[in-house]
């Protein structure tokens, strides 16, 4: 009952505090439709276009070339200059001067296709190759149509028609794709990858700056006014632990509707899921009231509880995949709790697992969890029985 | 000593004595910057390792192979040997390779006449990019053969003579596609992750400093100091303008600080010193100017935190000062530039990619602009607050 009664009235402070709520809920949010408008289309290079002055026939045609390249993702701008500064400012990664002039012109002359970058970097090769395999369709039929008229007599015109018509039934030289694996260990861009990955960060980062609540009611006192009452110590640490899990489990179902309801996001297995939300809400609140219990002041909680979840959080995969970086810093990344979490719902969400799927995620977490509440329970306890040293 | 001056002093010993300072202004940026530097080292640039499995030992698969080896290609893809290809694909599954080419036999066979034939390229659903990439240089190759064969056949087909067969083919073997790519490079830097996010995080938890300010405003007032100051010689306005001027000072220290030592230890890039410095000045002054507005708007001390809070992380938000804002959408890229860090953060853009110190004139005049009319703001609510 005591317990009941604290957490009751620590939750009740928080739901009153609008600086809470702001962080419990619409914080995460606005950082899910960035993070989520951002990486989508982070699989691809960013490429822009700039259609030439005067004839643009060929460029017209160049244009529906590279928009089916599924290796670019294409913008359009109205000059080189404009262009060439989204280059420099990193908003693309090159720039594709299309060239002026007709389909004949370019059979008899041949063409450069510029394509501007903003150093010499690797990037430049690779889009150089994703963009030359689209043009060269193009540059087949112009080839055969000039090759073709040289050598029968006939109008280019003629000649470029019968190309293309070749071409829809000529004998392909090609290239096949084969996919060797089909399970993703990166969680899908866009939504599906910031929702779950800001449920990890907020949570956690909720918890551990919220211990400025705790280490208020301890400077208040009323940790020593309550022990002064007929009320066991258990009862008093409970209850702020309870407090604190509910606050992380209510805000992790509030990210988790949003989610779902707002953005589409597919969570995975439920009963898998479920218990991810509440094993990472125990994590948070052992990390929570551990900090609650190690800080001395109000400020320094609410200074270094969020520094703290940022850090731990780019280490662990919430701002980026671990699977870009390299493979040492993945094995240092996964001294971060975020970690575990993360490759969890990548689990659920990218590969469909279940609850036996994330079971080792599950065990390592649990385990966090235990030596966290146990540490921050041991410490809270001796305080609740010691007068506030403020 | 002016009285503002003091109050800054003693405001700013207070939070070094807590920590909460130390940590918020130095370390927490600095940790950032480290796990940053970390993560993204060896990352800039797209490269991937590949290998072929030559099942045709030919002449076109040997010319495939040079192709692969050529200065300009073997800075994206680094060709490694293997087994064959069950270790291709067991080493594509694993990540230890991006991909791999596998090339059948009789392919330099089919290639000279009109037989159908491919080559095939093992990826991962892992590594898309370096599927995609692979697949465009296969392509690029194969798309010359493509070119050649279709030249004979529509020679033949628009009437040439079919005896000059093998002439048509010789002479088509000398070909080369009427289109091709050629890189133009801008000059400049490359941008980095390192030296995008150390100018971003510094200005980040330098934002703290308004919630700061803002809240010690207030515990002045509601433990009587601010009616005793103001019963005091000292200007009306000296409380406010000291709480301001602490986050001036805590504002400035912190970004200095972390120029320093991200540049030296870690190779990030600020620009050059005076046009850094420009910015980081403007910068610090429109926090010390929002730290008045967030101590005149709120109402009671409890809205001081809610108020700070909003408008720190929703200016760090709208900036782009959690994610690479260069590469968020367009409309994302023009409501960043409707706050400060927005601004800095496209006058350091600017200054990385290479260009003068003149790049920082208007990203300053912008974030000024900004600050002035919150000071504007401020001051037409500061007395009401001082005061009531």
């Amino acid at each position: 009952m005591t317990a009941l009664a604290f957490a009751g009235a620590a939750l009740r402070r928080i739901t009153r505090d609008r600086t809470a709520l702001f962080f419990l809920i619409i914080l995460p949010v606005l950082v899910i439709v960035l993070v989520g408008l951002t990486v989508r289309g982070a699989d691809r290079f960013r490429v822009g276009i700039v259609q030439p002055r005067g004839e643009a026939a060929l460029a017209r045609t160049l244009t529906t070339a590279l928009d089916r390249v599924p290796a670019l993702q294409i913008s359009r701008y109205s000059g080189a200059d404009a262009a060439r500064t989204a280059v420099r400012r990193g908003e693309i990664v090159g720039a594709v001067l299309l060239p002026a002039g007709t389909a004949a012109q370019a059979a008899t002359a041949p063409v450069q296709v510029s394509v501007v970058t903003s150093a010499s970097s690797s990037d430049q090769q690779a889009v150089r190759a994703a963009i030359d395999s689209a043009i060269a369709p193009e540059g087949a039929r112009l080839q055969a149509a000039a090759f073709a008229a040289q050598h029968a007599g006939v109008p280019f015109e003629a000649a470029l028609a019968r190309a293309e018509q070749l071409q829809r039934s000529q004998t392909p030289v090609s290239v096949h794709t084969d996919v060797v694996d089909s399970a993703s260990s990166i969680l899908p861009l866009g939504y599906s990858y910031s929702a779950p990955t800001m449920l990890v960060l907020f949570v956690f980062i909720n918890a551990t700056a919220g211990a400025a609540a705790i280490v208020q009611t301890r400077r208040l006192g009323i940790y020593d006014r309550a022990s002064a009452a007929p009320v066991r110590t258990s009862g008093i640490v409970l209850g702020e632990v309870l407090a604190v899990l509910a606050v992380a489990v209510l805000q992790s179902l509030l990210i988790v509707a949003v989610g779902a309801l707002g953005f589409g996001v597919s969570w995975g297995d439920p009963l898998a899921a479920a218990a991810l939300v509440g094993v990472w809400a125990l994590v948070g609140t052992g990390a929570g009231v551990l900090a609650g219990t190690v800080f001395r002041t109000s400020e320094q909680a609410s200074a270094v509880g969020p520094a703290l979840g940022i850090a731990l959080g780019m280490l662990g995969g919430c701002m980026w995949p671990l699977e870009i970086v390299s493979p040492a810093m993945r094995t240092i990344g996964h001294a971060a709790p975020q970690a575990w979490a993360v490759d969890a719902w990548t689990a659920l969400i990218a590969r469909n697992g279940d609850l036996a799927a994330i079971g080792r995620q599950l065990a390592v977490l649990g385990a966090i969890a235990v030596v966290l509440i146990g540490l921050a329970v041991l410490r809270l306890a001796r305080q609740v029985l010691q007068p506030a040293r403020t | 000593m002016s009285p503002a001056l003091a109050i800054a002093l003693k405001d700013l010993r207070q939070r070094f004595r807590d920590r909460s300072a130390i940590v918020l202004g130095f370390l927490a940026p600095l940790v950032i910057a480290v796990v940053m530097s970390a993560a993204f080292r060896g990352t800039e640039h797209f490269h991937t390792d590949v290998a072929v499995v030559d099942h045709d030992r030919g002449p076109v698969s040997a010319a495939f192979v040079a192709m692969l080896s050529s200065p300009g290609v073997s800075e994206v893809v680094h060709l490694k040997t293997v087994g064959g290809e069950a270790q291709a694909r067991a080493q594509v599954k694993d990540g230890k390779l991006g991909a791999a080419f596998v090339v059948p036999a009789g392919f330099s066979d089919a290639a000279h006449s009109d037989a159908p034939t491919h080559i095939t390229v093992l990826g991962s659903v892992n590594a898309s990019i370096a599927r995609e990439v692979c697949s465009s240089l296969a392509e690029s190759f194969t798309a010359q053969l493509q070119a050649d064969r279709l030249s004979i056949a529509a020679a033949l087909a628009s009437g040439a003579d079919p005896t000059r067969l093998a002439e048509l083919a010789a002479e088509s073997a000398r070909l080369r596609l009427p289109l091709t790519v050629t890189s133009g490079d801008l000059g400049g830097r490359q941008l980095t992750a390192t030296s995008y996010y150390a100018p971003s995080m510094a200005i980040f938890f330098a934002f703290f400093g308004i919630g700061f300010g803002a809240r010690s405003f207030w515990t002045e007032r509601r433990s009587g100091t601010l009616d005793r100051i103001v019963a005091s010689p000292a200007p009306l306005g000296a409380t406010l303008l000291g709480k301001s001027l602490a986050t001036l000072l805590f504002c400035l220290a912190s970004l200095t600080t972390m120029a320093v030592v991200t540049s030296v230890a870690f190779g990030a890039d600020w620009g050059p010193t005076p046009a850094a410095a420009a910015i980081i000045i403007a910068v610090g002054l429109a926090t010390a100017a929002l730290t008045a507005l967030v101590s005149t708007v709120a109402r009671t001390d409890r809205q001081v935190d809610a108020v700070a809070s909003i408008v720190t992380f929703g200016l760090v938000i709208l900036g782009g000062n959690f994610v690479f804002v260069s590469q968020a959408p367009g409309v994302l890229r023009r409501l960043a530039l409707l706050t400060p860090n927005g601004w800095a953060m496209r006058g350091f853009i600017d200054l990385q990619s290479g260009l003068s110190w003149t790049a920082v004139i208007l990203p300053v005049a912008a974030i000024s602009a900004f600050t002035v009319v919150v000071v504007a703001l401020a001051a037409a609510r500061s007395r009401r607050v001082i005061l009531s």
